[in-house]
Parts: C-alpha cells; structure tokens; sequence
C-alpha cells in the first residue's frame, strides 16, 4: 500500500486507512482525511515538503512526515 | 467592560471553522456599538454587539475564534473551547449559530455536530451558497435541518439575504430550548473511531441535501450554447471532480510553483516592507512633530519649571514616544490583513514551513516574525495562532531581534554619522544590510537554541503543520480594518503603560536631584539659558550617577558614560536613544535641526579621561550591532512574560540578547580597530 507522501504530482489515491499511532492522526482526520475519502497531489512547497491535499473540495497542506499516516490505495 | 445589563439579555455565539464566514455574518447582524471582549486563547479582541435594531430582537451576539473540532490539539485550544462553554466574563451562550460554508459541507458539519452532542442550543448558517451555485450545485435547506433536527438557514454574507429568516429562527429557538451543555468526553482511544463515524454519517447526509442545479437555458446566443454544450459533453477532469475553485487551483500553479513560488514569495515580502516604510514615514513625522509642538506649547504655557518640564518633557513627550509607532504598526497589520484575507499568507507559511522547521520553527511562526518588524508586542501575541508549544516559546523567544520599527531612529541616526553628505543610497543599502543582517543572527540563534532546546525550552510536544488553503478571494476591508484597529489597540493597552511608565522614571532619573542647577547667564539668551540648565541638570542626575556607574563597563567597547546612560535610557523606548543623546551632548538647537545638531556634537565629542574621539567609525558600528541584539524593551518583556507563562524566558531573552550584544559589540569594535579602522 502507498503513502499518501509518495503520491506524485496530480495522483490520485483513495484513502485506504489512518495510522492512529502518528501523533497528528486526530487532526488530520478532523480537518477531512478520512477511509474513503479520494485525495489528490496538487502542490508541493519547495525541497518538496509540505505538501498540499485536494480533500472534500479544498486544499490542505501538511507536512510529509503527516502525509505518510496516510495510507492510500 | 461587560456590564450587568448586557447579561440579561440572551447571549448568540456565533461558532464556526476558520473560513466559514463567521465575522461577515457577524458584520451583517450586529449594530452599530461593538464592544470588544478578551477570547481566552485567542490573539485578538472578539467583538460582542446588540443585535441590529432593524431586527427587532433583544439579544447580544458574540464573535469568536475559528475552531475546527470541539476536541482542542493544543493548549490554546484547549482554553478556547472552554470558553465556548463558560466564557469568563460573560457565561454560557443561549444559542450558537454555527456557520457552515456550503461549499466546504462535509468538513464543517462536523463541527455542527460536535456542538449538538455537546447539547448545545444550534442553528445552522450556511454560508457562501452563491460560490455553491457556481459550482452548479444547491443545497437543501429543509432536508439537511431534517436529517440534523436543528434549523437551517441559508444566508448571503454580500447581499444579506436570508438575515431575517435567521433571526425568526433564533427568535423561535430562544423561547423552546433548554439543557445544559456539557464539554465533549471521549477516551483518546475513542476520539478517531467517533470522529471516522461521524464524518460516515455527514457524507450520508451530504448525498442526501447536496443536488446538482439543472442547466439554465438561459442563453439564446447559439455559439455560447454551443460551447456549453461542448463543456458539458466533455469528460470532467480530475480537478472538477475535486469540487475546487478553479481559479485558485491556476493561481496557485504559479504562486506555488517550485521556482517561481519563491521568487513571488521575496517579491510580495519585499513589496510588503518597503510599503510599510513608505507609508509610515511621513505619518510618523507628523506623530513625532505634533507631540512636539504640543510639548513646547504645554512648557511655554506652563514655564520652566518643574511641573511645566514634567509636563513637556516628561508625559507628552512619553506619550508621543508611544504613539510614533502606531503609523507603522498599522499599515502593517492592514498589509497582512490583505494578505491574509485573500488566502495569500497561508500559501507562505506552508512555502518558509520546512526551512523554519529545520530550525525548530514552524511555517505559522512567519506571521508573527513578520510581525516582529513593526513591533515585537503584537508580534508575541500573534504567536499564539502556533499550536505546538516548544515552537510557540521559540518563535516568542527569538521575535526581539526582528527589527522593529523602535530601531529605526537609531539606525538612521547611526548610519547618518558614517556616510557622506551627498551619499544618501548608501544609506538605503546600509539599512538593508541591517535588516538582512538581523534576520540572519535571529536565524542562527533560533537553530542555536533549537540545539539547546533541552535546557532553553524544556517544553516537548508533536511538531505539526496542517492548514487549511483557502481560495483565493478579494479581500473583505471591513474585516481586515477592524483586526487592524485591534491589533493597534493591542499594542496601545500593553506596550502604552509601559512605555508611558519608564519614560516616566527616566524623566525623573535625569531631573533629580539637581533640579534647579545654577548657571552663568550672563550674555546669554533666555533659550541658552535653559538649554545650559538642562545639560547642567542632567550631569548633575541620578543617571549620570548611573552612568559613571557603569563606566568601567562602556570603556572596553570604546564608549563612555554618557552613551552608558542613552543606552539605559533607551530600555524605554529603543528610539529615546536619540532624544537622550541629544540631551547628554548638550545639544542646543530647534528640533527642524535636531539630527544634524546632534550629529555635529557627537563629531567633535571625546571621551574625558583620554581625549580620544568618542564617536569613530568603529563605535558606530558597534553601536549598530549593540541595537540588533540587544533586548533594550521593558514593554517586551512584560508581554514575553504574560505569554510564556512565567519569567524564565523573559530573563533568558534580556540576559542572552543584552550580553550577546555586548559581547558581538565588544568584538566588532575592537576587532574594527584592530583591523586599522578606528
């Protein structure tokens, strides 16, 4: 299974599930990355961290350390 | 201050995420007398109102900070939602409207349901249904208040309709409900799992109340229908099926584009600053002449005596070393209002987040830096929006060596001495050097601190950086004139009595004890003669005490007593530097003059015991160095205490800051002289 980090530029990944261990899991699933949810890759700050999510019809930017709880099919 | 009577009557919160609209609908339903109050854990003032006249209804409505779940992640949170429960001063709310922006449906639903388990009183706003429509899509009203069994409204925060049914609604709502809310409790265990489930049952919902608009006919023009027809037989990209604004995702190719994000990034920041200074400049003047005038009108009424000099000089000169930095810190609060009202500053912080991080910062640190360079106060307040607190201290911690506009006057009056009439853009570039050059020092002390976090900051907590990027969009001036106003009250309230009290003390330490000195007049002026009296006055003060005082230890970086007491004095307020050297050297001159009277003193003043020049080229680079260090703030101190909780860091900044300028200053003079440059 993919990370959401390891998306590319305009890949899109369907949430497959979260890892709750990482200590920003609950925010992550708050502001919209839930199971089943489609994201995709649309932008990436310089030395390619953070990166920013299209969720539920916005874009969320989050490190790559964050992104990687992410699992993605 | 909140008054009894304000309490009787039922109180509205209006709660809702960041971006939803809250204040524009605030703006629409509130009268005309705001009043601010205090949101614990938020930076600015929230404003309380009567509910508009033209609606007829009794109740006051409360602004408050944007909150995204009723599950605080930070400390600061943590206190804000507990306000939501019982506020300090004002209570429990009656009834909360939660706005919802309709295009953001099922991430802000939660929130609503959130406030529901929590048995809050709720009435749904939806928010921004024109952007909705847009996006070819509408929204049921009537089904979503079904399957949430709380009332929905649908309101326009541009034209204001759908105000009145929202009032009727809170009107009916304030009459039936009752209970008591209680805070959220789940075992942290539990927190995802419940959080997973109800976003299931928001997207049944969304499914349910979201339903895409038929197609208008309303064109008769054939080739539009035509291209429509095209449009819509065309399969939808990737990004339409993402439901984002397509204007933003464009923009953002270029603003966040991996060259060219950076370029526009230095390119809007530099614009920013030389913005701020070209705005301020002459306002400051004016705020600097205006007080001036009202001092010499107030001693020329009152005499040259003690009360009239502690009129003049002391409160209307303190007060006007108060209000000289208001210009700057306006324009600067209204500049990144702008910024941050189109969506612009959250595209900055994700963009400087990974370089701030490296050295133990965080991208929501840019802001409050930036800050830094009208004025650490408000800067320290602006902290608060960082919700881990190890980056939280360490962006208050390194905040003082920003350049802030206090500095200015000094600098100016420094470079002045070093460069040659007729040379003036040398002077702009020294000024740049300056600034860059304390960025840089501000840039390795944070990664020297972050390398000793452990015995510096000792607070652990999970670094983060998840933020929202909201669409591009015009930004709103009501709103962003209004923090503005309360950023600029922010810094009056904290820094005014402060500043106000120290100029105060300074005054009285160099007018006493030798108030009324003797001196030969004969032949003299009137205008000699108290300008003679002033310098006689202040050589015989507590502050040259003070100053003789500390004078074994000006002499090791080539400087003496003298500048020893403008450098105390000048803890103040860093710009009473100026005033107070000109009062030391004895300066005799109107103020129109005062620069390059002060200037002429300082070329030909020499150092008592030695005769050696007092004023070289080295010193005056050493002097420069000694203000981009040195924490020469009383004002940020207080505040730095009030928002670190305690006095440990306040004491390390006045320590580290004050001794690393010493020491850097020391080094510089002496390392100048030894390299032959005197």
């Amino acid at each position: 299974m993919k990370k959401a980090s390891e998306l590319n530029f305009g890949e899109k990944g369907i949430i497959n599930e979260i890892d709750f261990t990482h200590p920003s899991s609950r925010r992550i699933v708050e502001v919209g990355f839930t199971p089943g949810q489609e994201i995709v890759l649309i932008n990436k700050s310089i030395f390619n961290d953070p990166l920013a999510f299209a969720v539920r019809g916005t874009l969320i930017a989050i490190r790559k350390n964050e992104a990687e709880c992410i699992k993605v099919a | 201050m909140i008054t009894d009577s304000i309490i009787s009557v039922p109180l509205i919160t209006l709660v809702g995420p960041p971006n939803a609209g809250k204040t524009t609908l605030f703006n629409l339903l509130s009268g005309k007398n705001h009043k601010t109050v205090n949101y614990p854990g938020a930076t600015v003032e929230y404003a309380i109102s009567k509910i508009h006249a033209k609606y007829n209804l009794k109740a006051e409505i409360l602004d408050s900070p944007g909150i995204i779940s009723l599950i605080p992640s930070s400390p600061d949170e943590r206190v804000a939602i507990e306000a939501l429960f019982s506020h300090p001063e004002i209570g429990m709310p009656d009834l909360i409207v939660a706005t919802v922006d309709s295009t953001q449906l099922s991430r802000h639903l939660l929130l609503v349901e959130q406030l529901l388990q929590a048995g809050f009183n709720v009435i749904v706003a939806l928010t921004m249904t024109d952007m909705l429509h847009k996006r070819g899509m509408d929204i049921s009203a009537a089904l979503l208040e079904e399957e949430l069994n709380c009332p929905v409204a649908k309101i326009n925060g541009r034209t204001g309709s759908g105000s009145r049914e929202l009032i009727a609604l809170i009107e009916r709502r304030l009459n039936s409900h009752q209970g008591v809310p209680a805070p959220l409790s789940f075992e942290k265990s539990m927190q995802i799992d419940m959080l997973i489930n109800s976003y299931r049952d928001i997207e049944r919902i969304e499914k349910k109340v979201l339903y895409e608009l038929p197609v208008k006919p309303d064109s008769f023009n054939l080739t539009e229908a035509n291209k429509k027809l095209v449009l819509l037989n065309q399969p939808k990209s990737s990004i339409d099926n993402l439901r984002l604004d397509r204007t933003t995702v464009q923009i953002d190719n270029i603003l966040l584009h991996k060259v060219w994000g950076f370029l526009f990034f230095f390119l809007i920041m530099s614009l920013t600053f030389t913005s701020i200074f070209w705005f301020a400049e002459p306002l400051m003047n004016l705020v600097d002449k205006g007080f001036s005038e009202l001092a010499d009108f107030a001693q020329s009424f009152l005499g040259h005596n003690v009360i009239g000099d502690l009129i003049s000089s002391g409160i209307i000169s303190g007060t006007g070393s108060v209000m000289v930095f208001l210009p700057q810190i306006i324009i600067l609060f209204l500049i990144l209002g702008l910024l941050e009202d189109t969506g612009y500053l959250a595209r900055g912080a994700m963009l400087v987040d990974r370089p701030l991080s490296k050295i133990g910062l965080n991208g929501r640190s840019f802001v409050p830096m930036l800050s830094g360079f009208a004025c650490a106060i408000p800067a320290i307040l602006a902290a608060r929006t960082i919700p881990n607190k190890k980056e939280r201290l360490l962006t208050v911690f390194i905040i003082p060596l920003m350049s802030c506009s206090a500095r200015l006057p000094v600098y100016t009056l420094l470079i002045a001495f070093l460069i040659l009439p007729g040379k003036l853009w040398l002077g702009g570039i020294l000024l740049a050097a300056i600034y860059i050059f304390s960025i840089f020092s501000s840039i390795i002390t944070a990664s020297l601190i972050n390398k000793l976090k452990n015995r510096i900051i000792t607070e652990e907590d999970n670094s983060s950086f998840i933020l929202e990027l909201p669409s591009y969009r015009m930004p709103k001036l009501s709103i962003v004139l209004y923090n503005t106003y309360s950023s600029a009250k922010v810094y009056l309230k904290r820094a005014g009595p402060v500043i106000l009290f120290f100029s105060l003390s300074i005054w009285f330490l160099t007018y006493f004890p030798n108030y009324n000195p003797v001196v030969e007049s004969e032949g003299l002026s009137q205008n000699q003669i108290v300008q003679l009296q002033n310098a006689e006055r202040l050589a015989g003060s507590y502050a040259a005490d003070l100053g003789k005082f500390i004078q074994p230890v000006m002499t090791p970086i080539g400087m003496d007593w003298r500048v020893g007491v403008s450098l105390i004095a000048a803890f103040a307020a860093r710009e009473v530097f100026v005033s107070s050297l000109a009062l030391i050297f004895k300066v005799t001159s109107d103020d129109e003059k005062l620069q390059e009277s002060i200037l002429a003193a300082m070329r030909t003043a020499t150092i008592e015991d030695t005769g050696k020049k007092l004023f070289t080229t080295s010193t005056i680079i050493g002097l420069i160095v000694f203000f981009v260090f040195a924490l020469q703030c009383l004002s940020t101190i207080a505040v730095s205490r009030k928002e670190t909780g305690g006095w440990r860091i306040p004491v390390l900044q006045l320590v580290i800051f004050t001794s690393a300028a010493y020491i850097f200053t020391f080094i510089t003079v002496n390392g100048l002289r030894f390299l032959g440059l005197d």
